[in-house]
């Protein structure tokens, strides 16, 4: 799908469609042309996020859950992202849209890997959430200073060993005695994890992938705002 | 040749074929020696122990220029005669009693060669020349004799001094205690087992022969031991036994958050694989016909957690990064203090470590592969949950490991199982078909789709292992059933019925529900082919960041080491991108290299200097922390690779049956919405 077509020609629908396939396709060029027309169409900078770029990101996390898409792909579509996301994100300021949500993510302490963590936080871009990555190796401290800093709806925590798994309970414990627990949302992640560690540790959700990781964030988010009935 | 003043004689020595002109009267062994063959000697030259027998050739040799004959060489006294004997070898001469008389031609038989040399494994030919740590000599104590002071391990000390040149010993508290009751039974002729010429062990009476090691791999779940007859190399019995810990834990990381949780967890799981390795050592024994008091030495060889458990540490650290060990560097110990029940003065040596995922286990597959000793530049690979990668040459070597995790061993595979009998273990695709053919663990020769061996019932499949997987994924890319990127294509379905489509998921049948022994189809899914992707793409990104740091596009050589390294086809893994484009002839497989490097170090002491020196020069790279892993492990994921050009494999991929790749489909109405766990 190389070849030129004129997106004016295109009813908006199929236009958000094609930026929806160009996602998908990790298009960026494609992609910001499109996100340039929606705009010049006089769509809202909040409606252009959410029913193209953030509408084409959900089905990318489908697909990446089921196999049909890997790592590599999700990473291009997250860049093509991106390059979208550049284009929305001073206009969302200037027009005072609603902020979709903040997450502070990092590895925690003794723990090198981030490859999943780094997944995670793009995906949580794609789906509109600013993301604050910390990277790898990160103790309590990091963390609080960064949960100030930052003031984030959401705390996502990774560790890819069994030894180092444990270090998120005494982030969770740290939070609680600082009494924060209760205004973030706790999303942890990695391989050797499961929902029953989660709770154990008093987390909010254990997420399995990235694709799950960003339905859990918006549902989540949603019964932090009371949008949803618990 | 002139007439010389003294009276000399001609001796060749074969095989080495040195020649020499020696004094009349000289005794053979010294003059062997000195014309640079070493002889074997326990007794030093008491006529007792048989080791420097040699043969004389009889009659005119014209190639060497002189006529040998047996009355060339003073003949045997009764003590020679009595030994010769004994141990059977009537017809040969001892050379430590025989004097030269005239010109001679000897052959040194191989069991009298000092250093004997024995091949390792048949696939490599690794020789190792046999310098145990642990030996045994034979000497004579002056009784003691009323008024006169000092006691009998000084009058040993003099008397090993005197015979065989050791200076400074130290006596182990048991054979102390068994001193006197040996030199009082036999008229003061003791056999001394000896530690690095610096240490007494074991003190017998008269001449006896025997000394024994262990040397052990221990690893995550298999414990192998090799006992070794320390004199002549010669491996007298395997035993491999499951690691008792696995019920601590399957994986490293597991048995060390085990050491973390449970208060009496690390001396638990000590204790475990310290009666394991005593288990093994009774069986080795029993087969080889002696006990486990006859085991001196011991060499160990184990991955960084292993090894700390073995030595009782808490290998916590080892779990969480800056990933330290307690200790890097040799260690030496007595097997007694280990909790081993082999002789109580036995000593223990574990090689050492380089980082805290580069272990004992990973220099011994060095020193049995010596890239160090190597102009060609080679990249071992010792595939397991954790890969160990070497890189280099005699000029430098790199090392690091790699995450894989456990999927190239069964796990994580939707029918993946361990490497046992009914597994699939070779797996081959018609390119135009699509059909397969697959041979299975314990029987021999390729099996059809449909034959009678899959339907008759007995010697079904049970589902499929680690080698296994990788020829299938390798095959389903050549097939053109999967694409570059690791996805089924939906093309691939119009020319079989194994393709299968569940929505948008595609899988591949590989052995229908009629023919396996579960009654199960056994299939590989597209996840499946996700895990196998990350898993060797953990494996190639380590290998290339190597590569990148010694500046280097290319290998030489390429060693796949561990037990399953020894059961993965070159080519596929070369197809699936685990390993870097290399002369499949120049791809080996080595078996399990830990335990012949561990082999190597009981055997030659000068091996365990080298495996010291050696861990502190080779370079360990830190890979997952590289700022260039992620770009580099992302392009790793394509088949072979999404860049990396692969020469050697042109033939293969050139016959590859790729599906048109058109733009990805995705159909939005078919797509299930992502619930919560």
């Amino acid at each position: 799908m190389s070849q030129e077509t004129d997106l004016t020609h295109l009813e908006t629908p199929e236009l958000l469609e094609k930026i929806q396939d160009d996602l998908y396709d990790g298009l960026a060029v494609e992609v910001v042309a499109g996100v340039r027309e929606l705009l010049r169409r006089g769509m809202s900078p909040y409606d252009s996020l959410t029913q193209g770029l953030v509408a084409g990101m959900d089905v990318v996390g489908v697909d990446f859950r089921d196999g049909i898409l890997f790592v590599p792909e999700v990473l291009m579509a997250a860049k093509a992202m991106k390059a979208g996301m550049e284009i929305l994100r001073p206009l969302l300021v200037e027009t005072g849209a609603p902020q979709i949500g903040t997450m502070v993510i990092g590895t925690v302490k003794g723990d090198i890997h981030d490859i999943g963590k780094n997944l995670v936080g793009m995906m949580m871009e794609g789906a509109g959430f600013k993301v604050v990555n910390l990277g790898v190796n990160n103790d309590v401290t990091k963390f609080m200073a960064a949960i100030e800093e930052h003031k984030p709806d959401i705390l996502g925590m990774s560790a890819l060993l069994t030894t180092t798994m444990p270090y998120m309970g005494i982030v969770i414990k740290a939070l609680k005695e600082a009494g924060i627990r209760d205004q973030l949302i706790v999303l942890v992640g990695g391989a050797p994890l499961n929902a029953a560690f989660a709770e154990e540790i008093e987390a909010d959700a254990y997420c399995r992938d990235a694709a799950i990781a960003v339905v859990t964030a918006k549902q989540l988010m949603a019964i932090k705002r009371g949008e949803v009935a618990l | 040749m002139p007439e010389s003043t003294t009276l000399e004689h001609t001796v060749v020595l074969m095989p080495s074929g040195r020649r020499g002109r020696v004094p009349h009267g000289a005794i053979l062994l010294d003059e062997a020696r000195a014309l640079g063959v070493e002889l074997e000697s326990i007794c030093g030259g008491r006529q007792t122990c048989g080791k420097c027998q040699v043969v004389v050739e009889e009659g005119h040799f014209a190639k060497h220029g002189l006529s040998s004959q047996a009355d060339h060489l003073s003949p045997a006294g009764s003590r020679e005669a009595e030994t010769c004997l004994s141990q059977a070898i009537e017809g040969r001469r001892l050379a430590c009693a025989a004097q030269v008389l005239g010109d001679l031609l000897i052959t040194v038989p191989e069991e009298s060669q000092a250093h004997k040399q024995i091949i390792a494994k048949a696939a490599t030919e690794r020789v190792i020349e046999v310098r145990p740590t642990v030996r045994q000599v034979y000497v004579e104590v002056e009784a003691a004799a009323l008024g006169e002071a000092g006691g009998d391990w000084e009058r040993l000390q003099r008397a090993l001094y005197e015979q065989w040149d050791l200076v400074s010993l130290r006596i182990d508290p048991s054979a102390l205690a068994d001193l006197q009751g040996a030199l009082r039974a036999a008229d003061g002729g003791v056999t001394v087992t000896l530690w690095a010429d610096a240490e007494v062990l074991r003190v017998e009476a008269g001449y006896a022969e025997g000394v024994y090691g262990l040397a052990v791999d221990v690893g995550t779940t298999t414990i192998a031991g090799h006992l070794c007859d320390l004199r002549t190399g010669k491996l007298l019995a395997s035993k491999a036994a499951m690691n008792p810990q696995v019920r601590y834990g399957e994986d490293l990381m597991s048995r060390v958050s085990y050491g973390m949780s449970e208060p009496q967890g690390v001396e638990r799981m000590h204790r475990a694989v310290v009666r394991a390795v005593n288990e093994l050592a009774e069986a080795a024994t029993a087969e080889a016909g002696i006990s486990p008091l006859d085991i001196c030495d011991s060499v160990f060889v184990a991955n960084p957690v292993m090894h700390h458990l073995l030595l009782g540490i808490d290998p916590v650290e080892l779990g969480r990064a800056p990933f330290a060990l307690a200790v890097s560097g040799p260690v030496d110990l007595r097997a007694k203090d280990l909790g081993l029940a082999f002789h109580p003065a036995a000593r223990a040596h574990l090689l050492p470590c380089v980082a805290g995922h580069v272990g004992a286990d990973h220099m011994a597959v060095l020193l049995a592969e010596a890239p160090h000793q190597q102009d060609e530049l080679m990249l071992v690979i010792d595939v397991g949950t954790n890969a160990e990668i070497a890189l280099g040459n005699r000029q430098r070597l790199l090392c690091a490991s790699s995450p894989t995790g456990p999927a190239f061993e069964g796990a994580q595979i939707s029918h993946g199982q361990r490497a046992a009998p009914g597994a699939v273990e070779h797996v081959r695709i018609d390119l135009d078909t699509r059909e397969p053919r697959i041979q299975l663990i314990g029987q021999e020769g390729w099996i059809e789709p449909g034959s009678s061996r899959l339907t008759a019932g007995s010697g079904r499949p049970t589902g499929i292992c680690g080698s296994a997987i990788i020829e299938a994924v390798a095959e389903m890319f050549l097939a053109g059933i999967i694409d570059a990127d690791g996805r089924f294509n939906e093309q691939a379905t119009d020319r079989s019925e194994r393709v299968q489509f569940e929505g948008r998921t595609g899988q591949y049948l590989l052995v229908d529900s009629n023919s396996t022994a579960t009654g199960r189809p056994i299939v590989i899914t597209q996840l499946d082919i996700r895990a196998i992707q990350l898993a060797k793409a953990a494996l190639y990104t380590g290998v290339k960041l190597l590569m990148g740091q010694l500046g280097v596009e290319r290998v030489d050589r390429i060693v796949l080491a561990g037990a399953f390294g020894s059961f993965i086809s070159p080519k596929h893994a070369m197809l699936l991108g685990m390993i870097p484009d290399c002369d499949l002839d120049r791809v080996v497989a080595v078996g399990n290299a830990a335990g012949d490097g561990a082999r190597i170090a009981l055997l030659n002491q000068d091996q365990r200097a080298e495996a010291e020196r050696l861990a502190g020069w080779v370079e360990h790279v830190q890979t997952a922390s590289h700022p260039d892993f992620q770009e580099q492990f992302v392009a790793a994921l394509a088949i072979p690779h999404a860049s990396d050009a692969f020469p050697h494999l042109k033939p293969s991929l050139s016959g590859r049956r790729a599906g048109p790749v058109a733009r990805r489909s995705r159909r939005r109405e078919s797509v299930s919405p992502i619930n919560e766990r």
